[in-house]
């Protein structure tokens, strides 16, 4: 196997975006070919969950090669729900690494605000199991929930931890200009004072608005390429030097520990037997906090702490800026947002950033070695990898 | 004759599974449709639940009570709740009626009531 490099990355601001979906996920592509300095690639990835049912468009790889003028090159949507991005990448580096392309283009876009707040909701809940789950009315929020409650009577979660999550992730963004939500919140605001329950409502008992991730509208992009390429390039040497990836049941009530998150654990243990890392060697990591609960669990089932102590680094600033690991300094999917196609392409992005020394306000000093967790379903298909900066 | 909602029992080993997938989960032996269905107890205890506020289009409630149950037979199942104060453990009782109504069709799925 061949070792895999990254050229380039792009990203548009996360935001609502009025431009087509072709566009945005070209636009982000746009800044990644320039960051590179090319203009042809072997291969196109593009990631995306909703593009046939929520913008009315199919075979979007098509699209957006021929927008990229980087025609005849191959080119192919990868729909894999919310880890749809990991799973591009997982593809762009299959491609590179088998030595049968020198060049991809991975780019991941999402633009869910086309529809209302409904629709949107719906579209998500479409990953649950038809039968068992989505009748019912099933939200991905309502999973989050009913996972939440059982992890604060396994562990001692409590709502406070919660938000701390997401005061710390939503503040961070303020530090990333392409970020979502740039509005700075206190645990004073949307806990403890009188009107916390008016400003923070519950959406699914226990997660409150705060607890979760907007829905956004945004694109990102990574080039791969293989070492003697990454060498022509003259571009900082970053290697993607782990990949995993591993899944669980469909339906969440079939698992037999109902607080594991089985797929994470299998995920990121291969992505780190792969690069010859542990946990311990992370610098700078990005979990996929979609709701706040996700974030400290994923923390313990990728090796950070040991299982049911993820709240407790969170409470000894563990997991902020300067702490042991730093997780979503971006803001993660709290702050940054969370369009679903792209997210899995847009932690690879802030990884990347960050071992080039590019995190500005954010940066973490000397970072060196980092981790994504990209988390799709309700934890039944999950996509780690881990970024090596070269001397 | 009440509605009932099926596990579906490996015919070589035995094991339940519930929703029904192609292949058993444990012995992975068996041929297509090799399975025999079998109803699902409707009496259980809450192991976990939610109360939904921002629920999907086509919901016409303002909010609504989901649960996992972990049934008399050890499966568990997620279904609605029509409990007003559920707590985790509480002994519930349910029936399959409709969960779900679109244009032209409607869903039928359990729903929990306290035992």
């Amino acid at each position: 196997m061949r070792d895999v490099y990254v050229a380039g990355i792009g990203i548009t601001t996360f935001t609502r975006l009025e431009f087509a979906l072709s566009e945005i996920a070209s636009y982000a592509s746009m800044m990644a070919l320039k960051d590179a300095g090319i203009t042809e690639v072997d291969q196109v990835y593009v990631a995306n969950m909703g593009a046939p049912r929520v913008n009315h468009q199919t075979a979007l790889a098509s699209a957006v090669v021929d927008s990229l003028s980087l025609t005849p090159a191959g080119a192919a949507a990868i729909e894999n729900g919310p880890a749809s991005g990991g799973s591009a990448i997982k593809a762009g580096f299959q491609a590179v690494a088998s030595g049968m392309d020198d060049v991809v283009l991975v780019a991941g876009v999402e633009r869910m605000r086309e529809v209302n707040g409904l629709e949107a909701t719906d579209f998500i809940a479409t990953l649950t199991h038809p039968i068992a789950e989505y009748i019912y009315g099933v939200t991905l929020p309502a999973h989050a929930a009913m996972f939440t409650r059982l992890y604060m009577d396994k562990y001692g979660v409590t709502e406070r931890h919660l938000a701390m999550v997401g005061v710390k992730n939503q503040n961070a963004a303020l530090k990333n200009e392409w970020a979502h939500l740039q509005q700075g919140i206190s645990l004073e605001g949307i806990l403890d004072s009188p009107e916390a329950m008016t400003n923070n409502p519950y959406v699914a008992e226990p997660l409150r608005f705060f607890d979760a991730c907007p829905v956004s509208d945004g694109g990102a992009a990574i080039i791969l390429v293989s070492e003697e390429k990454a060498k022509e390039f003259g571009r900082p040497l970053i290697k993607l030097s782990g990949v995993g990836q591993a899944t669980d049941t469909h339906s969440v009530h079939e698992r037999e520990e109902p607080t594991d998150l089985l797929a994470v654990r299998k995920a990121a243990g291969d992505a780190f037997a792969m690069a010859g890392l542990t946990p311990q060697d992370v610098d700078v990591a990005e979990l996929h906090d979609a709701f706040t609960i996700l974030e400290i669990a994923e923390s313990e089932e990728v090796g950070f702490f040991p299982k049911g102590e993820g709240h407790i680094a969170l409470e000894k600033g563990e997991t902020a800026l300067g702490g042991k690991i730093p997780i979503n300094v971006g803001g993660g999917l709290k702050g940054r947002g969370h369009p679903v196609g792209a997210t899995g392409v847009a932690q690879a992005w802030e990884i990347v950033t960050q071992l080039r020394g590019d995190g500005g306000e954010r940066q973490v000093e000397g970072a060196s070695v980092g981790f994504t967790c990209n988390f799709g379903g309700f934890g039944n298909n999950v996509v780690c990898l881990t970024f090596e900066k070269e001397a | 004759m009440a509605r009932e909602i099926y596990a579906y029992r490996c015919r070589l080993c035995d094991t339940m599974h519930y929703p029904f997938r192609m292949v058993c989960k444990n012995c992975k032996q068996n041929d297509f449709f090799e399975f025999d269905a079998v109803p699902l107890p409707k009496s259980g205890n809450l192991l976990t639940f939610t109360r939904v506020y921002n629920l999907p289009a086509q919901y016409e409630v303002a909010t609504l009570g989901l649960g996992i149950v972990e049934l008399d037979n050890g499966m568990r199942m997620l279904g609605q709740l029509d409990i007003e104060d559920p707590k985790a453990g509480m002994a519930v009782k349910g029936s399959v009626e409709v969960v779900r109504k679109e244009t032209y069709d409607e869903f039928y799925g359990m729903v929990f009531k306290e035992a």
